[in-house]
């Protein structure tokens, strides 16, 4: 939604066509006093541009040359010799796209190292072997296994090897 | 009136320039600065009122879009991207007068008085041709109706009827929304009818 300055702005400028030029003129109080003050800035706008268009640099040249000693003085500073270093290789895109390939650099090492440190899809079991009470002497192949099914609440005992069961071994 | 080849020929022209100082070549930007140095000049002028603070606000302002050139992107034409460094620092510095001298600042005789003598202006004992040539009454009567508006008004009105720039060009130049160029025009007329409308009736 324009504002009133804005359409008469758009109006005065002959930026105004169509529906929106109909309506704003039929809007208008009195329409002979607002032509009077359209033409007046259109006038006022002659004058400005007659008046101040004229006006011109006297001296161009030495005004380059003075702006040419101060961009050479300036060239000669360390902070401006800086600056271009820093502009030339530090630029904000420059920036940005190294921080954003070192991110997916990282991004992807984390992805392999925590893949491979994953452990095997988990099975219905959780089996762990049990060496520590089988004497190696008695029964030198063997290996003790318990099985244990989560969803049922049952452990299952599985020895393999064994030439003779272990006295503590022994249900009660 | 320039063909659409030749403004198109322009246009890679100063680009090409604008690529060469980007790189550090000062030839190119001299050679930009002899294209925009009048247009620069006269601008401020016409919202400082007094040649020799117009000159050092036009130095100051190609030596900031000397250090600043690396940033421009091309999205925007040089000639805007210029005029919004001219016209930052040209409200910066009216800003500052305004509040140091109590408005004292848009007095013509009181800013000549006022120079400092180690300001980085035109070395001179006398008065310019410039100064000493005879301003009608109009040209006063402008410029103290000008003075009376806000330095972005001034901006605004200048960019508009001078410069005959488009309105998101003045947006962009001022760093503001379109709606916002047109109703600081909207004022600024408004202002200068009420100061100037004998003026311009009885021409």
């Amino acid at each position: 939604m324009k504002t009133f300055e804005e359409e008469w702005t758009a109006w005065v400028d002959g930026q105004l066509s169509g529906p929106e030029l109909s309506e704003f003129e039929a809007s208008l109080p009195d329409k002979a006093a607002a032509e009077a003050e359209k033409t007046g800035a259109l006038k006022l706008g002659e004058l400005l541009k007659r008046e101040l268009s004229a006006r011109t640099l006297t001296n161009e040249e030495f005004f380059s040359h003075q702006l040419r000693e101060s961009v050479a003085r300036l060239r000669e500073t360390p902070a401006g010799q800086a600056r271009e270093r820093r502009s030339i290789w530090w630029t904000i895109p420059r920036l940005l796209w190294t921080g954003g390939a070192s991110l997916a650099v990282f991004l992807v090492f984390t992805v392999l190292v925590m893949h491979e440190k994953n452990p095997a899809e988990e099975s219905q079991y959780l089996t762990q072997i049990l060496n520590a009470r089988v004497d190696p002497v008695v029964s030198p192949n063997a290996t003790v296994s318990i099985f244990e099914v989560k969803q049922d609440r049952v452990t299952v005992l599985w020895t393999e090897g064994l030439q003779s069961l272990p006295a503590d071994y022994a249900a009660k | 009136m320039q063909t659409e080849a030749t403004l198109a020929h322009a246009d890679v022209s100063e680009l090409d320039l604008v690529r060469r100082c980007q790189a550090g070549d000062t030839e190119a930007f001299d050679e930009l600065v002899t294209r925009y140095r009048t247009r620069v000049f006269s601008m401020i002028y016409n919202m400082v009122h007094s040649e020799q603070d117009a000159w050092d606000l036009a130095q100051d302002s190609f030596l900031k879009a000397w250090k600043s050139i690396k940033r421009f992107r091309g999205r925007s034409s040089f000639y805007t991207w210029i005029y919004r460094i001219v016209i930052n620092v040209t409200i910066d510095w009216l800003r500052k007068k305004h509040v140091k001298g109590a408005g004292t600042e848009f007095d013509d005789a009181i800013q000549l008085r006022e120079v400092d003598p180690a300001s980085k202006t035109v070395p001179k004992t006398e008065a310019l041709p410039y100064e000493t040539m005879e301003r009608g009454e109009i040209r006063v009567r402008i410029d103290q109706a000008i003075a009376q508006l806000s330095p972005e008004q001034r901006a605004v009105i200048l960019m508009k009827e001078i410069e005959g720039m488009q309105y998101h060009e003045i947006a962009e130049a001022l760093g503001c929304s379109i709606g916002t160029v047109m109703s600081r025009l909207f004022y600024a007329r408004k202002k200068l009818q009420n100061l100037l409308r004998d003026v311009y009736e009885n021409i």
